[in-house]
């Protein structure tokens, strides 16, 4: 017979020993968790980016200020991209003595490349794939409302009239809620030259859209440079993707993090499962050696009946984890507005890795004995191969698992980094189990036991001494196993408060924009009266950056972002005293009010932090805005990073009170009106017509109901995770049954009773559990520190989890070994000693 | 495996001023000092010996599965010293059965599998036919898919000498086969094995510390003071022990 066709077979009568299922829970486990967590984050980063370039308008956007050549056209079509062309620029529209100023959105008939236009073409709000025709114009609700037309009526743009075909409820490709000012306008391209608006000198923005497959859009990315020297702004979705948010970026790291845990805490698993399954091989081992076979074949022979366990973990734990992802998905994607992309082979493959490597780095080095067994063993049943130092298994352990660290992060000194913490941590923490256990035990010994319970406590306290080493070894993986299961428990309680607080009941659902300052005291009364919280209301001045430290922007920002959009658009400048809530300073002082001037007689400006990175500025350095036809220059003293979604007014330049005051200025506001309350709205439209009303009811219902489904995703995991943990456990608990039952047997045989027995089995556990409770509390507590930070939330003390842990370890362990150890109590103690004899 | 000379032919076992010594916590101790054995193809020879004398440790070596610290050791033929542990495993594979005294059977196996593992380490068709047959031939064809522990002592030594026979050895080493049975499953065992033994032409090397069994072989050696004597037993007397 083959060595493979052996293996098989003998791993088929394997399957019969509760340390092979153990091996095969443990690694499908690992396989399911990570290939979930990589199909399920692959595919929802691919949607994101497929968002994104909806949002963006195509996956690649090239905007200069006159047309784009046949040339770039060529290479993009010929990469394979679809394109579209569009054009804006700001103009006067009129309707009789009615003139307002909009935003023209000039579209072709490959308009949109993604997603669809929401307009109400007089029957309802409908959703097309397709722009205005010929002849017509899609105006915004507001702009409709200044100019008092309705769909059917005819607007003036430029020298063309064009029928008001629809009113846009929403265009796919649109950032944001307030981001364009003006109010949209959208026609066909066949009406721009009617308008007469394209002359020499006038303000047009020309955009080409592509979209594609990324191979597509990185068959062209050589050119990027090319097309930046020339002058051309080129947006890659890949890139210039709009930050996640952060909810949905803390979500991916905790579930990232959720799926390391889960392979360590298979790899313990698999490690205490392989002692057992080594221990009881060695017999196997030895007689093979005695019938003739080789330390080569019986290495073979091992190696692939393992092998071959692997495989068939990692092939169910793949189908387990697609499902699992599928369940996820169902969870989160009622509420992402994406087109998610079918799952990759990718994470299958990572998958099958993690299995092969988790078998190797956790059981490899105590599997290495089984090729060392001698023949001998069989006339002499103590002549044992010596096992692999602990620190061997460790330390391999710890370099596959750095290596899987590495790997899923792609960020070697993270890997290497948690590593080091992680066998410092570990190494204390033996040292602590050491000291715990003799300090327990000594405790123990020295109180005299009242009734039964306090003696079984007493007995199950000297089995732990007496198998010191091995308890040793057990506290240790238990510590690591609870550790890893309540640093993934808190950080999800922590997560979900976070997320609760962000968005409370009275978030702002409305932003109000274009209010004058003669409007000011009105508005605010009027919503102090009718709405809920509102923000405050911000002054927004319109400037544009066109110096920094006195030289032209273009040439200080880095070359990738010199036609970043911020230096060619205007951008929004508020001043205020205080720093707004959900800011926090990164770098630098926010204003000292009592020093408006800096030393150097600048005034102080603070930016946001993003913005800061793009353009390449740090404190210190002076910004010159051009509004209308002054300037004003200002020094960065502080960066501060915002929340994008709390839904406040959010600027990125801030000027202190006293600077900007004489320059034109609107002011925004945010507030929270409840649902029914039209009533204000009314008032508003009525009192103040020029004040544009935005609802970002929908937007706000989008942001909760991906915290909810986030949550119920994190919930998902961390009920893994815990699954993961039991299967520590039941490991655990299986390789040390043999010896336990042996005592069991004896004691019995000595005369103690069932009741006694299994109130003392119980009580070791219990003990046992106890003590790992506590010290996985201290390791949790410390990695938490690390942890939090990583994910940007504030570190604090977990007490209930210093409480909970040791109970929850000693039900835990207690239960588990209790049930484990029922069956050889069972047994009567002549066939448990028998049982021995053949193990 | 070449058989160099005539009269060396029948000689499946032969061992020269054999040594035997340990390192042990005082020193050295000498488990075996300068023993010598010829066994001869389908001779059946029994070593007697109290507990301890170092009979475990004889059988190891003959088996090859240990190599002695001195003297010289030849196995079909093939001197031992020359291979290294693989060597020796490839020389005994297929070719030597052994019974124990504490049975040996995997617990995680059926009656049945036990008997395959032997015939399953070369490549081979009648693993399972073969497997039936020795089993059907100790009296266990109705216990195939028993596991050890469902059978009793008896019937576990019987499992085990199927497993012994299975291969069609030229050779079955035998370490107190019966010492962890009571006198009559005992009795049945090594009738078996004798049975067997005679019918299948094998050689027998059988190592017990009781006289009663030891007799039934051809030739009794007593294994004292670290050396072999030849040991003349009645074999019709009852011999106390
Ligand atoms: N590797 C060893 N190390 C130390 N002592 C050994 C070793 N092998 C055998 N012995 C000792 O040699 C003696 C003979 O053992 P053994 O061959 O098992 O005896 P028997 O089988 O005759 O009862 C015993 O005292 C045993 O303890
Ligand atoms: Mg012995």
């Amino acid at each position: 017979m083959s060595l493979i066709a052996l293996s098989l077979k003998g791993l088929k009568r394997d399957l019969r020993a509760a340390d092979v299922r153990a091996l095969f829970m443990a690694l499908t486990l690992a396989v399911a968790a990570t290939t979930m967590i990589g199909f399920f984050l692959d595919r929802l980063d691919r949607g994101l980016t497929r968002q994104a370039g909806q949002l963006l308008g195509g996956d690649l956007v090239l905007e200069q200020g006159q047309p784009f050549d046949d040339d770039v056209r060529q290479t993009l079509r010929e990469a394979g991209l679809r394109l579209s062309d569009q054009v804006d620029l700001v103009s006067m529209i009129s309707q009789g003595d009615a003139f307002q100023s909009a935003g023209l959105k000039v579209v072709d008939d490959h308009y949109p490349l993604y997603g669809e236009v929401r307009v109400d073409r007089g029957d309802g709000i409908e959703a097309v794939a397709h722009g205005p025709p010929a002849g017509q114009a899609w105006i915004a609700p507001r702009l409709a409302r200044l100019l008092e037309v309705k769909v059917g009526d005819t607007v003036q743009v430029g020298s063309a009239s064009l029928r008001v075909g629809g009113l846009i409820d929403r265009e796919p490709d649109q950032q944001g809620g307030f981001s364009g000012l003006t109010p949209r306008i959208m026609l066909d391209r066949a009406d721009l030259q009617a308008t007469e608006l394209v002359r020499p000198g006038s303000r047009i923005e020309y955009e080409l859209l592509a979209a594609g497959p990324p191979a597509a859009v990185e068959a062209v990315a050589a050119r990027f440079e090319r097309w930046r020297e020339a002058g051309i702004e080129v947006r890659d979705v890949r890139v210039d993707r709009p930050s996640l948010g952060r909810s949905l970026e803390r979500a991916q790291k905790y579930l990232s993090l959720a799926g390391l845990a889960a392979v360590l805490l298979a790899g313990v698993a698999v490690a205490m499962a392989t002692r057992r399954y080594v221990d009881r091989h060695l017999d196997t081992a030895a007689l093979m050696r005695c019938f003739g076979a080789s330390q080569r074949q019986l290495g073979q022979l091992f190696a692939w009946q393992l092998g071959w366990l692997a495989i068939a973990a990692a092939a169910l734990g793949a189908l387990l984890g697609l499902a699992g992802q599928a369940g996820l998905l169902a969870l989160l994607v009622r509420f992402l507005p994406l087109e998610l992309p079918p799952p990759g082979w990718l994470p299958f493959a990572m998958g099958i890795l993690t299995a092969l490597a988790v078998l190797v780095g956790f059981a490899g080095p105590t599997l290495i004995r089984l090729r060392r067994v001698s023949a001998l063993k069989v006339l002499r049943r103590e002549l044992d191969p010596i096992p692999a130092a602990g620190w061997v298994v460790v330390g391999i352990a710890s370099l596959v698992f750095g290596g899987l660290l590495w790997l899923y992060s792609g960020d070697p000194v993270l890997a290497v980094g948690i590593l080091l913490g992680g066998l410092v941590a570990l190494t204390v923490l033996a040292g602590a189990a050491h000291l715990l256990l003799s300090l327990l035990l000594g405790a123990l010994s020295r109180f005299t036991p009242s009734g039964n319970g306090g003696r079984a406590l007493q007995l199950g306290g000297r089995q732990l001494a007496r198998r010191r080493q091995a308890s040793l070894g057990q506290l240790l993986a238990f510590s690591v196993t609870f550790a890893a299961m309540a640093i993934i428990a808190v950080v999800r309680g922590d997560l979900l408060t976070t997320w609760q607080a962000q968005l409370p009941e009275e978030t702002p659902n409305y932003f109000a924009i274009n209010i004058q300052p003669q409007e000011r005291d009105g508005v605010e009364t009027l919503l102090e009266d009718a709405a809920g919280s509102a923000s405050g209301l911000y002054p927004l001045v319109r400037g544009r950056l066109t110096a920094i430290d006195g030289q032209p922007p273009q040439a200080r920002v880095p070359a990738d972002n010199a036609n970043d959009g911020a230096l060619r658009r205007d951008l929004n400048l508020t001043w205020r005293e205080a720093l707004p809530d959900g800011n926090d300073v990164t770098a630098g002082e926010w204003f000292d009010p009592d020093a408006a001037m800096r030393a150097t007689g600048n005034v102080p400006i603070s930016v946001e932090e993003e913005l800061a990175g793009r353009l390449g500025l740090s404190l210190g350095d002076t910004l010159t805005f051009t509004i209308g036809s002054d300037t004003v220059t200002g020094e960065v003293t502080s960066l501060r990073h915002l929340d994008w979604e709390s839904f406040q007014p959010n600027f990125f330049i801030i000027f202190p009170p006293g600077v900007l005051e004489s320059f034109g200025h609107s002011f925004i506001t945010s507030f929270y009106l409840a649902e029914g309350n039209d009533a204000l709205l009314g008032e508003m439209v009525r009192q103040y017509p020029g004040v544009s009303l935005l609802n970002v009811e929908a937007l706000l219902e989008q942001v909760r109901g991906i915290l909810t489904q986030v949550t119920r995703a994190v919930e998902f995991v961390l009920g893994f995770v815990l699954l993961a943990g039991v299967s520590v456990l039941y490991a655990a608990l299986t390789a040390s049954r043999p010896a336990r039952a042996h005592e069991g047997a004896l004691l019995r045989v000595f005369g103690a009773s069932d009741r006694t027995l299994s109130r003392m089995q119980w009580s070791e556990f219990a003990l046992l559990g106890l003590a790992s409770g506590l010290l996985g509390a201290a390791l949790a507590e410390v990695a938490a520190v690390g942890i939090f930070t990583w994910l940007g939330l504030s570190p604090r003390l977990h007490l209930t989890m210093w409480l909970s842990m040791p109970l929850l370890g000693a039900v835990m362990v207690g239960g588990i070994g209790f049930l484990l150890s029922r069956s050889t109590r069972r047994h009567s103690p002549m066939a448990s000693l028998r049982l021995l004899g053949e193990t | 495996m070449s058989h160099s000379s005539e009269n060396q032919q029948d000689r499946i076992l032969y061992a020269s001023d054999l040594g035997k010594r340990v390192k042990s916590g005082e020193g050295e101790l000498v488990i075996l000092e300068a023993l010598s054995l010829d066994v001869g193809r389908g001779e059946s020879v029994a070593i007697v010996g109290s507990s301890g004398a170092g009979k475990s440790t004889l059988l190891g070596l003959l088996a090859g599965l240990d190599a002695p610290t001195s003297g010289a050791l030849e196995l079909f033929g093939q001197s031992l010293e020359e291979l290294d542990e693989d060597g020796r495993a490839a020389l005994r594979a297929g070719r030597v059965g052994f019974v124990f005294q504490n049975f040996q059977l995997l617990p995680t196996l059926t009656a049945m599998e036990n008997v395959m593992l032997p015939l399953e380490l070369s490549p081979r068709q009648d693993v399972a036919a073969k497997s039936r047959h020795w089993l059907t031939r100790v009296g266990l064809e109705g216990r195939l898919s028993h596991l050890p522990k469902q059978l009793s002592g008896g019937e576990q030594q019987r499992v085990a000498v199927a497993r012994a026979f299975v291969t069609d050895p030229d050779l079955v080493f035998a370490d107190e086969p019966t010492g962890n049975l009571d006198e009559e499953t005992g009795r049945r065992i090594i009738d078996l094995l004798f049975a067997l033994n005679r019918e299948s032409d094998t050689t027998l090397i059988l190592v017990t510390h009781d006289l009663a069994l030891a007799r039934r072989c051809d030739r009794c050696l007593k294994l004292e003071n670290g050396a072999l004597q030849p040991l003349e037993i009645d074999r019709h007397a009852e011999v106390s022990a």
